[in-house]
């Protein structure tokens, strides 16, 4: 799973969850690509989860493209236990993803494979998603 | 490609609350810079510059009509496009002027299919070119049909129409036909299990003694 290698802090600041994808809007390096439409905090197990419905979809002959990062952590506080005390201990590593942000690019032959493959990955993210082509738009 | 003929108005009020006006009642805020002119700032009708800019590529040549004056020749620069909801936004146009020679991005347009097993990679979606500003080509073709796995298309290799420069590295690689992934390759591709965390060692120190609980 996605996880940074160093960090300088153990604990942040929740990141915030306003505004809108400043670049990164369309799709790169593949033909398709899957693009947030709502703000949210994608885990490490997300996106490994969406990476995995797309590859075991397709089998073979195709490309994928991470175009996110975990490198947020977020801390929880143990159950059952009184407020105070400092801040809760790291739990997840999350990306924050604003609206119109490309998480995931693909590049595979066959449209309609390639299509499902990315349906089955959106079901795995946290936010409403639409899947779009290179050549901009949504892919209908 | 030929020029196109446009109506636009020029505009007096700038600043975010009037752009959404504008853009509410049809227009799209412009402006027209170039030649050491002053810039102009107009206002053009959203549904016929998008029609212009479907039919005719990004790279139209229009032909402005302002407020009456005579036709000022114009290319579309920059057009912003809302990342959500696919609107345009604001549209830079450049002075043009009869006989020039411009610097243009053209899309590159893929045809054909490559041997079946291949996987083909873009690299590049535009290219570079210095051409006449009234023969601009609309989008420039690369073929692959039938390409074998490991050829390698290079900007230098795109066939260019008569009087076309190519301003983009020549050696700048284009389209790549690479064998596809196989199954075990791709299950792997992002595998990062292990690479672990590192902490800052003074950091973790201050917190070692502030994580008890009640």
């Amino acid at each position: 799973m996605l996880i940074p290698r160093k960090v300088r802090y153990r604990k942040q600041h929740a990141p915030k969850r306003s505004g809108r994808a400043k670049g990164g809007t369309s799709v790169s390096f593949g033909e398709y690509g899957i693009q947030a439409l709502e703000h949210g905090y994608v885990t490490n197990r997300q996106i490994e989860s969406a990476r995995i419905a797309m590859t075991r979809h397709v089998k073979r002959g195709g490309k994928i493209w991470i175009n996110i990062f975990p490198d947020r952590p977020l801390t929880k506080k143990p159950a059952e236990t009184r407020m105070g005390s400092g801040k809760g201990s790291p739990e997840w590593w999350v990306a924050n993803v604003k609206p119109g942000r490309v998480m995931f690019e693909m590049s595979f032959p066959n449209e309609p494979m390639a299509k499902e493959a990315l349906r089955r990955a959106i079901h795995k993210l946290p936010m409403k998603c639409r899947i779009v082509t290179r050549e901009g738009g949504e892919f209908q | 490609m030929s020029e196109v003929r446009l109506t636009a108005e020029p505009r007096t009020e700038f600043g975010k609350g009037a752009a959404r006006r504008f853009r509410r009642s049809g227009k799209i805020p412009a402006v027209l810079y170039g030649h050491g002119t002053d810039p102009k700032h107009l206002t053009l009708p959203t549904i016929e510059f998008a029609r212009v800019i479907r039919e005719n590529g990004r790279n139209a040549v229009l032909s402005l009509n302002v407020d009456g004056s005579r036709r000022q020749l114009a290319l579309t620069k920059t057009i912003t496009v809302h990342p959500l909801k696919n609107y345009i936004q604001h549209v830079d146009l450049l002075v043009l002027k009869r006989g020039e020679k411009v610097t243009v991005d053209i899309p590159l347009h893929i045809t054909g299919e490559a041997i079946s097993g291949s996987l083909v990679n873009h690299d590049l979606d535009t290219l570079s070119v210095e051409v006449d500003a009234l023969h601009i080509p609309e989008y420039l073709e690369v073929s692959i049909d039938g390409a074998d796995i490991g050829t390698q298309v290079n900007a230098g290799d795109v066939e260019l129409p008569e009087g076309a420069n190519l301003v983009t590295d020549p050696e700048a690689l284009v389209v790549a036909v690479n064998e596809a992934p196989s199954a075990e390759s791709m299950e792997a591709e992002a595998d990062t299990e292990g690479a672990g965390m590192v902490e800052d060692p003074s950091e973790t120190e201050g917190s070692a003694s502030g994580d008890e609980q009640d």
